[in-house]
């Protein structure tokens, strides 16, 4: 199981942010107009932090599964395990990445 | 022993009973698979000859062929048998039919619940073929939106057949997925390690977490919308606090996947074939696994892509759009890694080879039409035209119906022991490419030109005539072609022409086994050294069939198999299958009352079938495990193993976990629509909150810890040789206070039909209450079990597998009390 779990961990990680960071994005338009311009206002920024805080799970996240410690043994684990955090990283920036151009509750 | 004695022995005790008859209990997963394979393509039939009739209407201007009522009928029910009957059936059938062979074992882990899933999809899908016979099929389109949906444009019957048939044609998708997750991870050879399963077994791992994550969100949406219909409680009634678009966000959340669902095991078919017919191995065969999971992953948060035209904002969409683009990388690494393998091998154009080229070309374009309308303006534009309709078949023909001819043609001899003897086969897959191409480019055209999808009529003066009449004609050469593959798979059981072993040169263990394959599949079982055990060894299936492996002295009648370690496949429990019964299709029979007396509304009926199924369920588990210790089993090659009722990890806990993997996104999904409704539906807060009740606070948790600590002092002194009685009555006690506090908490809950906010507590009430209840009848039948002696301090299985389900049941009794009370609290 632990296999399994170094393998899906990161992009399940993407996936929780990804959703969360979406509903935040629509509480945030919820609670008032004020994110509706790329600028630095607050609720804007509470995006931008949440945006910064997934990528910085990510980076974390494949820091641990490149470790020695709680990274797999040599084999194909550990290398489905890198693929897949680095794709847990691309993905937080690629797709989380319009918290700092896109308007957001227009 | 010789092999053929071997084999009678081994027959005698799998083999399905004789004839017809034997269907109806047969439990054996190459029976049951190929049963699910010729329902699946029945439906295929079926849904064939109604894209038929849409093609007939829809090829000329002003059609009287069918009125707008039947049409919607015809295209809903099109897409609903297609996706649901089809689709998803022929993937599990095939899956059925293969893995244990390809891994090298004798069947799936729970061979009973792989014959219950069948028979819940075969009444299921009764149910929705009985409703299009009599005209009353649903017709709100295959994503079923409310409010169109909802009671007052739809008060017919024709939703609720779909929202009741396709639940319980669910339950198979669901049995199967806990089945193949668990029998990919702990039923394989010995040997083979997480590093050498068959690449088809990695893809099937892959979906069948998908559709344990996949399908609740759907479960729980035809939930909430027949709990609507039939009784009032209105979560997608805007003007009573609910929201349309939290169907949408239930239906895509489970849609979308469900696309990749269908096409990843596709995909394994053509990692699968192709490197055979290119006489190589496949490239990449860790990119593959790694864009295999990537893509499932990645296929989870797409969702709102359907969505665009619903009026979400710039960022919402720019997410989606963004993730929707990405999809397209790990899809290019496999193209790319199956490009390398034609490059690296020598491609042989045999049939199933011609399939994959079908395959290649037309999934690639697919895949380009996805990524325009991934684009958020284009997709304003096309969204509901014949564009996107046409996007949909490049995907879902080109990915999924194409590999499955090529897995057809390929695996055939495997299944029938022939070689096929009229070449029909190239004829039919001319036509089928060219019809499909005639038929779906075409409706590319007329969809930039504006002609919308669903819609049963336009007028000459459009300009779609000579487009609509080309895209029919392409139809029904499509058509013709499929018939002659019918033709020809019928000729080919018909006509005997034996067929030599292994006839493609592959690698993998299915060709291991006797063509056609016997009941118990391996007479022994192999030892597994690298990813194509047949290529390193081409006479493994003989030796096997001597006795060479591992069980291979088919000891007392009885069907064995082993389980191994996740990671190494070393072995690791002895596990002895139920033989045939017929309890899975009463269960499945008894089962369809209970959706049946929701169908039509007869609800004195429901719980007398929800306690038929109890009973049953009983029965089921009652026939396991065994009243004497059994010790370490020799299973050959001088290791003895333990017996799967005496360990700590036997198949039903790991059946358990995973199962509550599926059930934890179902509630999940209900948080999400309780936190969507509150934010997002006009309406909330609701004019008043619940009232705390200082009884339920105080006897819910008081009761879950009391189950929680009782289960766990049970397994403790069960351990030590003690008598776990008084613990496990505690448990009980603890269960059924819990299942009385949820009672209050529904009793003091404002009334469903007023405001969502009634309906979703009165929802998560029973939740509670269900699982209570459960874990109550668990606890009582450990009682039993204890009683009739069949637990001791070596058979601790059925002890270990209960505190799954308790220790589930207080998290969610956590969150339920956290959910129902707190914003009452926070106000
Ligand atoms: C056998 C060849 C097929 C033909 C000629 C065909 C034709 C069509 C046509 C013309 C429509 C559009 C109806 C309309 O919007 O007015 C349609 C809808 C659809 N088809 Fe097919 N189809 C075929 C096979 C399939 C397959 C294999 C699948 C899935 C595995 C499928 C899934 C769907 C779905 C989901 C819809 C949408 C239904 C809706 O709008 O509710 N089709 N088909």
């Amino acid at each position: 199981m632990s296999d399994l779990l170094r393998i899906l961990v990161s992009p399940a990680a993407w996936l929780a942010c990804f959703s969360a960071i979406y509903g935040l994005s629509g509480i945030v338009c919820a609670a008032g107009p004020g994110a509706a311009v790329a600028d630095g206002s607050g609720p804007r920024m509470v995006l931008v932090i949440a945006f910064l805080l997934a990528v910085l799970l990510q980076v974390g996240l494949l820091a641990l599964v490149w470790s020695a410690r709680f990274g797999a043994e040599p084999g194909l684990v550990r290398v489905v395990s890198r693929i897949s955090a680095v794709t847990g990283l691309v993905a937080t920036v690629w797709t989380l990445f319009p918290v700092l151009a896109a308007s957001a509750c227009l | 022993m010789t092999a053929l004695a071997r084999h009678r022995r081994l027959s005698a005790a799998w083999a399905s009973g004789p004839g017809w008859k034997g269907w109806f209990s047969t439990v054996n997963h190459s029976d049951v698979g190929r049963m699910f394979l010729v329902t699946a393509f029945f439906y295929f039939l079926v849904g064939g000859i109604l894209a038929m009739l849409i093609r007939a209407q829809l090829a000329t201007p002003h059609s009287a062929f069918a009125g707008p009522g039947i049409y919607s009928q015809i295209f809903t029910m099109h897409g609903t048998i297609m996706m649901f009957l089809f689709a998803i059936p022929a993937i599990e059938g095939m899956a059925i039919y293969l893995l244990p062979k390809m891994l090298g074992t004798r069947d799936l882990a729970y061979p009973r619940l792989t014959a219950y899933g069948y028979w819940c999809y075969f009444f299921g899908g009764a149910m929705l073929l009985v409703s299009l016979l009599f005209g009353i099929a649903p017709d709100g389109g295959w994503f079923m939106y409310p409010p169109l949906t909802g009671r007052i444009h739809s008060p017919g019957i024709n939703t609720d057949f779909w929202l009741i048939g396709i639940t319980f044609v669910e339950i198979s998708a669901i049995c199967a997925a806990v089945e193949f997750t668990v029998s990919i991870l702990k039923y394989r050879a010995p040997g083979m390690s997480l590093a050498r399963m068959p690449i088809f077994a990695w893809y099937m791992l892959v979906v069948s977490l998908m559709i344990l994550t996949g399908f609740p969100p759907l479960i729980l949406g035809s939930i909430l919308l027949e709990l609507e219909r039939a009784f009032g409680m209105p979560f997608f009634q805007v003007e009573l606090g609910g929201d349309s678009l939290l169907w949408q966000h239930l239906f895509w959340l489970f849609g979308h996947p469900e696309v990749y669902i269908i096409f990843l095991p596709a995909a394994g078919v053509v990692s699968t074939v192709l490197p055979v017919m290119a006489s190589t191995t496949l490239i990449g065969y860790r990119w593959v696994v790694a864009a295999a999971v990537a893509l499932a992953i990645l296929s989870f948060g797409l969702w709102v892509h359907h969505m665009f035209t619903t009026g979400i904002p710039h960022m919402g969409l720019a997410f989606f759009s963004a993730a929707s683009t990405l999809v397209a990388v790990p899809t290019a690494v496999q193209v790319f890694a199956w490009i390398g393998t034609m490059w690296k091998g020598t491609p042989r154009l045999h049939l199933p080879m011609l399939h994959i080229l079908g395959f290649f070309v037309t999934f690639v374009i697919g895949g380009l039409t996805g990524v325009m309308v991934a684009v958020v303006p284009f997709d304003w534009q096309v969204h509901d035209t014949a564009f996107v309709t046409a996007h949909l078949h490049y995907v879902l023909f080109g990915g999924f119906v194409f590999p499955i001819l090529a897995g057809i043609y390929y695996w055939l001899p495997l299944a029938s022991g022939r070689r096929r003897f009229f070449r029909l086969g190239n004829v039919a897959f001319a036509l089928i490419f060219i019809g499909f191409h005639v038929t779906f480019l075409a409706m590319h055209w007329v969809g930039l030109m504006g002609q919308r999808r669903r819609i049963s009529t336009y007028a000459p003066e459009d300009g779609w005539t000579a487009i609509n009449l080309i895209s029919s004609v392409g139809g029904f050469v499509l058509a013709f072609g499929l018939v002659i593959v019918l033709i020809e798979i019928v000729l080919h059981l018909v006509v005997p022409r034996r067929s030599r072993r292994n006839p493609w040169g592959a690698g993998t263990l299915e060709w291991a086994v006797p063509m056609p394959p016997p009941a118990y599949n391996f007479a022994s079982l192999p030892r597994v050294t690298s990813r194509e055990p047949l290529a390193d060894d081409p006479d493994l299936g003989v030796r096997l069939a001597r006795g060479e492996g591992y069980l291979g002295d088919a000891r007392g009648g009885l069907r064995e198999t082993l389980m191994v370690d996740i990671a190494t496949g070393e072995p690791e429990q002895h596990v002895v299958y139920p033989a045939n019964t017929r309890l899975p299709l009463v269960m499945a029979a008894v089962t369809g009352v209970f959706f049946l007396s929701l169908l039509l509304k007869l609800y004195w009926l429901t719980p007398l079938a929800l306690a038929g199924v109890a009973v049953l369920g009983w029965r089921w588990v009652w026939q396991l495990g065994s009243d004497t210790d059994l010790g370490c089993q020799p299973v050959g090659h001088g290791l003895a193993l333990a017996s799967a009722s005496e360990t700590d990890r036997p198949p039903g806990w790991w059946g358990s976990a995973f199962l509550l993997v599926a059930n934890a996104t179902l509630f999940g999904s209900l948080l999400f629509g309780y936190a969507f409704l509150w934010t997002v539906a006009p309406g909330w807060p609701p004019a008043a909150f619940m009232e705390p009740s200082l009884l339920v606070l105080v006897a819910a948790p008081a009761g879950a810890a009391l189950a929680v600590a009782g289960i766990a002092l049970a397994v403790r002194r069960n351990r030590i040789g003690g008598d776990p009685t008084a613990a496990l009555l505690a448990a009980l006690a603890g269960a059924l206070c819990l299942a009385g506090a949820f009672a209050l908490l529904l009793a003091g809950a404002p009334h469903p039909t007023g405001h969502a906010y009634g309906a979703t507590l009165w929802v998560l009430g029973c939740y509670g209450l269900v699982h209570a209840l459960l874990v109550a009848l668990m606890l009582a039948f450990l009682l039993a079990r204890q009683r009739a002696g069949y637990v001791s301090r070596s058979r601790r299985a059925e002890l270990a597998i209960v505190p799954v389900w308790t220790g589930y049941l207080a998290v969610v009794t956590a969150l339920i009390l956290a959910a129902v009370y707190l914003p009452g609290f926070a106000a």
